[in-house]
């Protein structure tokens, strides 16, 4: 019997879309470069010797197609995995997305299910320019019809995953490629590596992972803004002893704003960290979740640390001053103390 | 004691690699077959199996740099 595994969220989730399609020949992969060279971020690393080219099928560069191919898949009753690798290409199918993949189940008053995964690879921080450093979470998050998941770390992503899979809706998986901890893109971080079981599990979607608990100020994030708040809660405990609540919604649709809520009833500040652009974002859905409910458990207004709505710079320093980095939520939680 | 080796046909030509990270840590017990670490070499990663049952000891730690034939841990 081997000891515990400590793996990555690439790795993690991989071995969740393992063990489906051994256990359901219903659950077939496809996307570009998932066969031959196992999907540009691991997700599919070892599935095409594992399963071959009928059910891990490498798809030309024409997302409408294979995302329209992947809905109609679903529709007549298998359970496709469809991995478009940079979300900021979702212009092309976007209509496949939220016209096809969200729309069948309530247009067929729920007579035609869409149980279909699409895993996106979002996100910068590693100088790869203003065409595939984007999060675009808003993007998905606003259409109805869809579940957004968004794992942090490698429990999360295999148990996520799982669910995902079964699930009879149509899931949005949107893995961070930073956290995903593959090595082209640095080492993995430490954070977003975790113990994972062998053996299968699901985690419930809408359900708030709190990361630490802590008393005088909530700090939300979304997978790898997550881990910005723990570095930055870690500087802001050590250097002026301030105790930090982390919460991690794990899925941004259903989003679990009780969670949210209650954090800041307890501290009475609430700062949000994304990596999105800050207008019309998933920040200022947090916040209005919150003062919705009642404005007065807040002691102070609110912040949120996002992309300032600018194209994301190529530059290494100047990338970094646009990305919701501890340093800037280090920054700003200090000025909402006074610091 | 067996060591854990970068095998000499992880990667063609004479380049350097890296370790991404390890599954296991120093101590840990692992089986023969099981996914020890995963390394890297030119933006292409490999998983290293383990080469025997028993308790392991790391010697290059994640980040390090590597090149094939070298011992990277052992299995006693």
């Amino acid at each position: 019997m081997s000891s515990e595994r400590t793996l990555t969220v690439a790795r993690a989730g991989r071995e969740a879309v393992m063990w489906e399609m051994q256990n359901d020949p219903s659950v077939f992969m496809l996307g570009e470069d998932v066969f031959a060279f196992g999907g540009v971020f691991g997700t599919a690393d070892g599935l095409g010797e594992m399963f071959g080219p009928d059910r891990i099928l490498d798809t030309p560069i024409s997302e409408t197609g294979f995302i329209g191919l992947a809905t109609g898949a679903a529709m007549a009753g298998m359970r496709p995995i469809v991995e478009l690798a940079f979300v900021d290409f979702i212009g092309v199918c976007y209509n496949a997305i939220v016209n096809l993949a969200a729309k069948h189940y309530y247009l067929s008053n729920g007579q035609v299910k869409v149980p279909m995964v699409l895993m996106l690879g979002s996100g910068g921080g590693y100088n790869n320019g203003a065409q595939h450093s984007q999060s675009l979470l808003a993007s998905l998050a606003h259409m109805p019809g869809s579940v957004v998941v968004t794992p942090s770390n490698a429990y999360d992503a295999k148990g996520l995953m799982h669910s995902a899979i079964r699930s009879d809706d149509f899931v949005i998986y949107s893995g961070q490629k930073k956290v995903a901890g593959v090595g082209m893109l640095g080492t993995p971080i430490k954070t977003s590596m975790s113990v994972v079981p062998d053996e299968p599990y699901t985690i419930p979607f809408g359900v708030a992972n709190i990361v630490q608990e802590g008393t005088d100020l909530t700090m939300v994030g979304v997978s790898w803004t997550v881990h910005q708040c723990i570095e930055a809660a870690e500087r802001l405990q050590s250097e002026h002893n301030i105790s930090v609540e982390i919460i991690d919604p794990r899925t941004v649709v259903p989003l679990d704003r009780d969670a949210i809520f209650d954090s800041v009833k307890k501290t009475g500040k609430l700062l949000v960290a994304d990596e999105d652009y800050q207008s019309f974002g998933f920040t200022g859905e947090v916040i209005a979740s919150v003062v919705e409910r009642d404005p007065s458990v807040l002691s102070c207004a609110p912040v949120r640390v996002a992309n300032p709505d600018l194209n994301i710079p190529y530059s290494r320093p100047m990338e970094l001053r646009v990305l919701p980095t501890a340093d800037r939520i280090v920054e700003e939680s200090k000025k909402m103390l006074g610091l | 004691m067996v060591e854990v080796v970068i095998p000499n046909d992880m990667w063609e030509e004479d380049l350097e690699g890296v370790i991404v990270t390890w599954i296991y840590k120093t101590g840990a017990t692992v089986s023969e077959g099981d996914v020890l670490c995963e390394v890297m070499v030119e933006k292409s990663q490999s998983d290293l199996l383990a080469p025997a049952t028993g308790i392991l000891t790391i010697i290059e730690d994640a980040e390090a740099v590597v090149k094939r034939g070298q011992v990277i841990g052992r299995i006693e």
